[in-house]
């Protein structure tokens, strides 16, 4: 595959209360972003375990997104809390292993940020253009 | 090795405690054994060829599905007994570590603490070689750096991807690292589910097999290395764990297996123990 066809897969983990409604008005509003996202509704971010993360990696993904409420905004008070610890532990776990740790992206949208939600998706979409293809399971074995 | 022996002695004549849980020496072989009685402690060991056992003998008897520690099971037969254990500096971690995830109390033993030799230390690389509590030896410095995580650290990460890629490569999913770690004590273990891993099936499926647990000891591993010893293929485990705790030390400023006070910061909130980046 040569790198101008090369569409990266990314996979978004959105959270039940803001992300996927941020991502629902995107689409009410019909903002353009690239087609690459995968969106996967969980109820919090706090949901996310890395084990998802990287089980996502390890069947094709070239990227993960999580995106959860703005720290505070929580619908669980703290999900988002350990999304955030979670992910910073993960990625750094990712860098010792080899695997680029920008592929993986916690982000916080609001269920009012529809065109942040757009410009979240095409700048994480590009950044995995720029990286490459990750095939992980190929890769690996 | 005498005044290990004198002192378990004396508590155990003076009912400081009940028994004394340690390592036996009999017919040539070491195991773990309660003493009761003090004519029994000629036998008492403590590991001087370290790596031929688990030496955190008081964890859990991961031949039986139910995963209690011992020192669980004695107080729950035994709940007014009060048990001595004698203790290395990483046999002490693991049992604050247990503590803390209510897997042991601490009110009912009685920690004997062991320092470990220079030579032991440099074996294990360890980063703390003696009990904090500690009654018979000195005090050894611990290493300051580690060859195979600055080893790992100077590679970009293609060549980290290749050295992992051949390192796990090996693995023979025998599940020794998670047997034998003390502070893998789930009974539901997430290595052994279908949603994540093919069970009993090789090969293992790199990296996400053995990411699991990693992530999962990454706030309570104590660096004990064990898992590192008992792996048959030579995994350099303890070199993740070793780059982990760096991180959990810089990410959250916590370290396993040092406090019983102090909560684990995955489990926590930001407020409660914050994030630094």
């Amino acid at each position: 595959m040569t790198k101008s066809e090369f569409k990266p897969k990314i996979i978004g983990f959105l959270c039940n209360w803001c992300s996927y409604a941020g991502a629902d008005l995107a689409g009410v509003s019909r903002i353009q972003y690239p087609s690459n996202l995968r969106i996967i509704r969980v109820m919090c971010s706090g949901r996310v375990k890395p084990e998802m993360v990287v089980k996502a990696l390890y069947y094709g993904a070239d990227g993960v997104l999580v995106l959860g409420c703005h720290i505070g905004d929580c619908h669980y008070q703290t999900g988002n809390h350990r999304a955030k610890k979670r992910i910073a532990v993960l990625k750094r776990l990712l860098s010792y292993l080899g695997i680029d740790p920008r592929r993986v992206r916690l982000d916080w949208v609001s269920a009012s940020e529809g065109s942040r939600f757009a410009q979240i998706v095409t700048e994480f979409t590009e950044e995995m253009m720029k990286l490459g293809p990750l095939s992980l399971k190929e890769a690996f074995s | 090795m005498e005044e290990v022996r004198s002192l378990a002695k004396s508590w155990l004549e003076s009912r400081k405690v009940d028994a004394i849980l340690g390592l036996r020496e009999k017919n040539g072989h070491i195991a773990p054994h309660l003493f009761t009685e003090t004519n029994e402690l000629e036998s008492l060991t403590i590991l001087s060829h370290i790596g031929e056992i688990n030496s955190k003998y008081f964890s859990s008897n991961r031949s039986q599905r139910y995963k209690k520690n011992v020192l669980f099971l004695l107080e729950q037969n035994y709940p007014n007994a009060k048990i001595g254990i004698v203790a290395r500096g990483c046999d002490e971690r693991a049992l604050i570590e247990l503590a803390k995830r209510d897997q042991l109390n601490l009110e009912k033993i009685e920690i004997l603490g062991v320092a470990c030799t220079k030579e032991e230390a440099m074996n294990c690389r360890c980063p703390k070689p003696y009990p904090t509590k500690l009654d018979v030896g000195k005090r050894v410095e611990k290493n300051s750096s580690d060859m195979n995580v600055e080893a790992l650290l100077k590679k970009s990460l293609p060549e980290r991807f290749s050295f992992w890629k051949y390192e796990l490569s090996k693995c023979i999913k025998c599940y020794g690292c998670r047997n034998v770690c003390p502070l893998c004590f789930c009974e539901d273990c997430e290595m052994e589910q279908d949603l994540w891993v093919k069970v009993g099936q090789l090969p293992s499926e790199i990296p996400t097999f053995h990411f699991i647990r990693w992530y999962h000891i990454a706030d309570r591993c104590i660096e004990c290395g064990e898992c590192e010893k008992a792996c048959p293929v030579d995994i350099p485990l303890l070199t993740i764990f070793k780059l982990l705790r760096t991180d959990i030390k810089e990410l959250f400023d916590y370290e396993a297996g040092l406090d019983v006070k102090q909560e684990a910061p995955l489990l926590t909130t930001l407020d409660e123990t914050p994030l630094k980046e």
